[in-house]
C-alpha cells in the first residue's frame, strides 16, 4: 500500500516543493493551504501521517494536531516550522497534541525523508 | 595686775561708771557676765574664721570678716566694761566704744545693700535640686549618646571620618561596622592610617579628586566608584560633608557610602533584558519570516537537483548541479544563521533539570583547552566550590562557557599579536555566593573598552573585523544566564584583561541527581 501524508503548509512554493519530493520518495500527498482546510482534507481522506506547518491562517498547526489527533490519537504528525516554539518539541505534549518530530525551516530535506521512512515503515 | 574679789570697791568709793551698783551681788552679776559674753565673742570669729578659711568658695568673704571684727570690737567693749570696774579707764574704755561703734555702723550700712544679692544666693536646697536636674539631662545626654553609638553602629551605610593633613593627605580616624563590611578592611588596620597605605594606587587616585573638590568647597560631594574590594567587586555611592573649624579650615571629611553593587547590577540586567527582549523579538520575527523564503528556496532547488539527474549532455548536467550545490550550500549557510537566531531565546534546547554547574564548567574549560591545545594558552580553573546545583539545559551552559572561553582566546591571541610579551593566561573561576554561583572568565588580553561594556551583549555587535564572529556569542551567554535566573556582566581588571562573570541562580542540593554524573545531555 501506498502511505497517505497530508501536508498543511501555506506557503504555495513550499507546498509544492514538498509534494514533489515526497511524490519522488513513492508517498500518495495531499495538499492543504491551512488548518481549516487540512482538517476538512483529513474527513475526506484520512492519512496516515500528517506534515504540517505552525503559523498558518484560519486553524494554526496546533489546533489541527489537537483535532486530528481527538479522532486518532496515534497519527504520526511531523511539524516543521520557521518559528521555534518555547520548550521545542516538548512544548507539544502541554495541550494536549501529543509527541511530534520538530523540524526548523529551511528544511534539512533528507533528515525529514528519514524520519518519514521511520514513522511509516515500508511495506 | 590682778582681779582682787577681795577688795572690790566699796560702797563709799564708788567707780564713777558703776555709781547705780550699790549691791555687792549685782555686781558680780555684771562682772561675770560681762566677762562671759565677751570670752563668748572672741570664740565666734575664731569659728567663724575657721569656716571661712576652710570654705574658699564664700560668695562675700569680706563680711565673715566684717563680722568677725563687729564680733571682736563687742566682745572688746564688754572685757573693758569689766576692767573698768577694778580701773578706771574710762578713756580706754571710750575709745574701744569708739572703734565699736565704726565697725557696727560699718556692718550696720554695709549688710543692707548686700540683702537682696546674699538673697539671690540659690539655697542648699535649690542647689541640690539643679544638681538633680543637672544628673538627670546628663543621663539624658548619656542616653542619647548611646542610641546614636548603636545608630552609627548598626547603620547599614558604611560611615568614615577623614582628617586632612599639611601635604593634602587623608587619615582615617573612624569607621564604623559597615564600612568594614563594605570593604573587608578590619577597623585597626585603617583607623589612624595615612589613607595612601590602606587603599590601592589606583583607588586613591580615583577618590583623591573627590575629597579634594570638598576640601575646596567646603561643600557636600556625592560620587560613585568601582572597585575590587577585600570581598570582591563592590559599587558603592558616597556623600562626603566636610566639617569646617572656626578659623574656616576644613577639618574633618565626614563621609557615608552606599554598597549599591545589588541595585547596579539589578539595573544593568533590566536594562539588557529590556534591550534583548526588544532585540529578541525582532530577531525572532526575522528568523521566521527569513525562513520561510530560504526553505522554499532549498527545496526548489532540491527540485532542480532532481531534474539536472536525468538531463543531457552529461557535461551540461555536471555544471548545473555544481551550481545547485553552490546555491544550496549558500541557502544552508543563510539556513544556519537563522537558526543560531533562533537560538538565541534559548528554550527549544531540551528540558531544564538541576545539574552541577561546576562539571560543566570544568568540562567545558577541558574541550577549550583540546581545542586551543598549541597556541600556547595558559588555562587554570580556579575551584572554590566542589559542587554548584544549578536549573537549566547542561549543554546550554556549556556552550555559553564555551563562547565565552572562546572569546578569551580570541583575546589573549589578539594582544599577543600586537605585544610578542604580552601574558596568555585564561583562568576560570568558579564559587558561590549567598544564593548564587558565580562563574567567572579573566583573561589577559586587552580588555573592554569602557564605553563598549554594554553594547557588547547585543547580537551581531562585534569588535571583530567582518566575516569573525558572528556577534552572537555573547549574547548567547547572557540569554543562557538570564534563563538559569541570573546574569551575565563585564569588566575590566585592574591588571589589565577581561572578566567575564555569569552569576546563576542555585539550586537546592538535594535536587541534584545522585552521584551528580548528569553533566551533558
Amino acid at each position: 500500500m501506498t502511505w497517505r501524508i497530508l501536508v498543511a503548509e501555506d506557503e504555495g512554493l513550499a507546498a509544492m516543493a514538498l509534494e514533489d519530493e515526497l511524490l519522488r520518495a513513492g508517498y500518495e500527498v495531499v495538499l492543504a493551504p491551512d488548518g481549516q482546510a487540512a482538517l476538512e482534507a483529513a474527513d475526506r481522506t484520512p492519512p496516515d501521517l500528517l506534515l504540517t506547518d505552525l503559523r498558518m491562517p484560519r486553524l494554526d498547526g496546533s489546533g489541527l494536531i489537537r483535532a486530528l489527533r481527538a479522532a486518532r490519537p496515534g497519527l504520526p504528525v511531523v511539524v516543521m516550522t520557521g518559528y521555534a516554539p518555547a520548550g521545542g518539541a516538548s512544548a507539544f505534549g502541554r495541550d494536549g497534541e501529543g509527541p511530534v518530530a520538530l523540524f526548523p525551516k529551511p528544511l534539512d530535506m533528507d533528515a525529514v525523508l528519514a524520519e518519514l521512512r521511520k514513522l511509516l515503515p515500508g511495506p | 595686775m590682778g582681779v582682787e574679789i577681795l577688795t572690790l570697791p566699796v560702797r563709799t568709793s564708788l567707780a564713777p561708771g558703776l555709781c547705780t551698783l550699790v549691791d555687792p551681788d549685782l555686781i558680780y552679776l555684771h562682772l561675770i557676765s560681762d566677762v562671759a559674753i565677751g570670752l563668748a565673742y572672741f570664740s565666734i570669729p575664731a569659728a567663724l574664721l575657721i569656716f571661712a578659711r576652710r570654705r574658699r568658695d564664700l560668695a562675700y568673704p569680706w563680711v565673715v570678716l566684717l563680722f568677725a571684727a563687729f564680733i571682736i570690737a563687742c566682745g572688746t567693749t564688754h572685757l573693758m566694761h569689766a576692767w573698768t570696774m577694778f580701773r578706771p579707764d574710762y578713756e580706754t574704755e571710750g575709745l574701744v566704744k569708739v572703734v565699736t561703734a565704726a565697725i557696727s555702723v560699718t556692718t550696720a550700712i554695709l549688710l543692707w545693700p548686700l540683702l537682696p544679692r546674699l538673697l539671690a544666693l540659690p539655697s542648699p536646697q535649690a542647689l541640690a535640686r539643679e544638681v538633680e536636674e543637672r544628673r538627670i539631662a546628663e543621663a539624658r545626654a548619656l542616653a542619647s549618646e548611646a542610641r546614636t553609638a548603636a545608630f552609627i553602629e548598626h547603620l547599614p551605610e558604611a560611615l568614615f571620618v577623614l582628617r586632612p593633613g599639611p601635604r593634602g593627605d587623608f587619615t582615617a580616624e573612624a569607621v564604623n561596622p559597615a564600612f568594614e563590611r563594605l570593604y573587608g578592611i578590619e577597623d585597626a588596620s585603617i583607623r589612624g592610617h595615612d589613607m595612601a597605605e590602606v587603599l590601592p594606587p589606583a583607588l586613591l587616585a580615583r577618590l583623591l579628586p573627590h575629597w579634594r573638590q570638598a576640601m575646596e568647597t567646603r561643600r557636600p560631594v556625592d560620587y560613585t566608584t568601582e572597585a575590587e574590594t577585600g570581598i570582591g567587586w563592590r559599587v558603592w555611592q558616597t556623600i562626603l560633608v566636610p566639617m569646617v573649624g572656626p578659623d574656616g579650615q576644613v577639618e574633618r571629611l565626614l563621609g557615608s557610602a552606599r554598597d549599591i553593587t545589588m541595585t547596579r547590577r539589578l539595573q544593568a540586567d533590566l536594562l539588557q533584558s529590556a534591550r534583548l527582549a526588544t532585540i529578541g523579538t525582532m530577531c525572532a520575527g526575522l528568523a521566521h519570516e527569513t525562513s520561510q523564503p530560504l526553505n522554499a528556496a532549498m527545496l526548489w532547488t532540491r527540485n532542480a537537483r532532481a531534474v539536472a539527474d536525468g538531463m543531457e549532455p552529461a557535461e551540461s548536467a555536471d555544471r548545473l548541479r555544481q551550481s545547485l550545490g553552490i546555491i544550496e550550500g549558500q541557502l544552508r549557510r543563510a539556513g544556519d544563521l537563522v537558526g543560531r537566531i533562533r537560538a538565541l531565546p534559548g528554550e527549544d534546547e531540551g528540558t531544564p533539570q538541576p545539574f552541577d554547574a561546576a562539571a560543566t564548567a570544568a568540562s567545558a574549560l577541558r574541550l577549550a583547552m583540546g581545542q586551543y591545545a598549541g597556541e600556547g594558552i595558559d588555562f587554570a580553573l580556579h575551584s572554590q566550590a566542589s559542587t554548584l546545583p544549578v536549573q537549566g539545559v547542561p549543554a546550554r551552559l556549556e556552550q555559553a562557557l564555551l563562547q565565552l572561553l572562546a572569546n578569551a582566546r580570541d583575546a589573549v591571541l589578539d594582544r599577543r599579536e600586537r605585544e610578542p610579551d604580552a601574558p596568555m593566561q585564561i583562568v576560570l573561576t568558579l564559587r558561590e555566593e549567598p544564593g548564587e554561583a558565580v562563574l567567572e572568565v579573566e583573561d589577559s588580553g586587552p580588555g573592554v573598552p569602557e564605553g563598549l561594556r554594554d553594547a557588547i551583549f547585543d547580537p551581531f555587535f562585534t569588535t571583530r573585523e567582518p566575516g569573525r564572529g558572528s556577534g552572537l556569542g555573547l549574547p548567547l551567554a547572557a540569554a543562557v544566564a538570564r534563563g538559569m535566573g541570573g546574569g551575565i556582566e563585564a569588566r575590566n581588571r585592574p591588571e589589565g584583561g577581561a572578566l567575564f562573570s555569569m552569576r546563576l541562580a542555585l539550586a537546592p542540593m538535594a535536587s541534584l541527581p545522585a552521584g551528580g554524573a548528569v553533566t551533558n545531555q
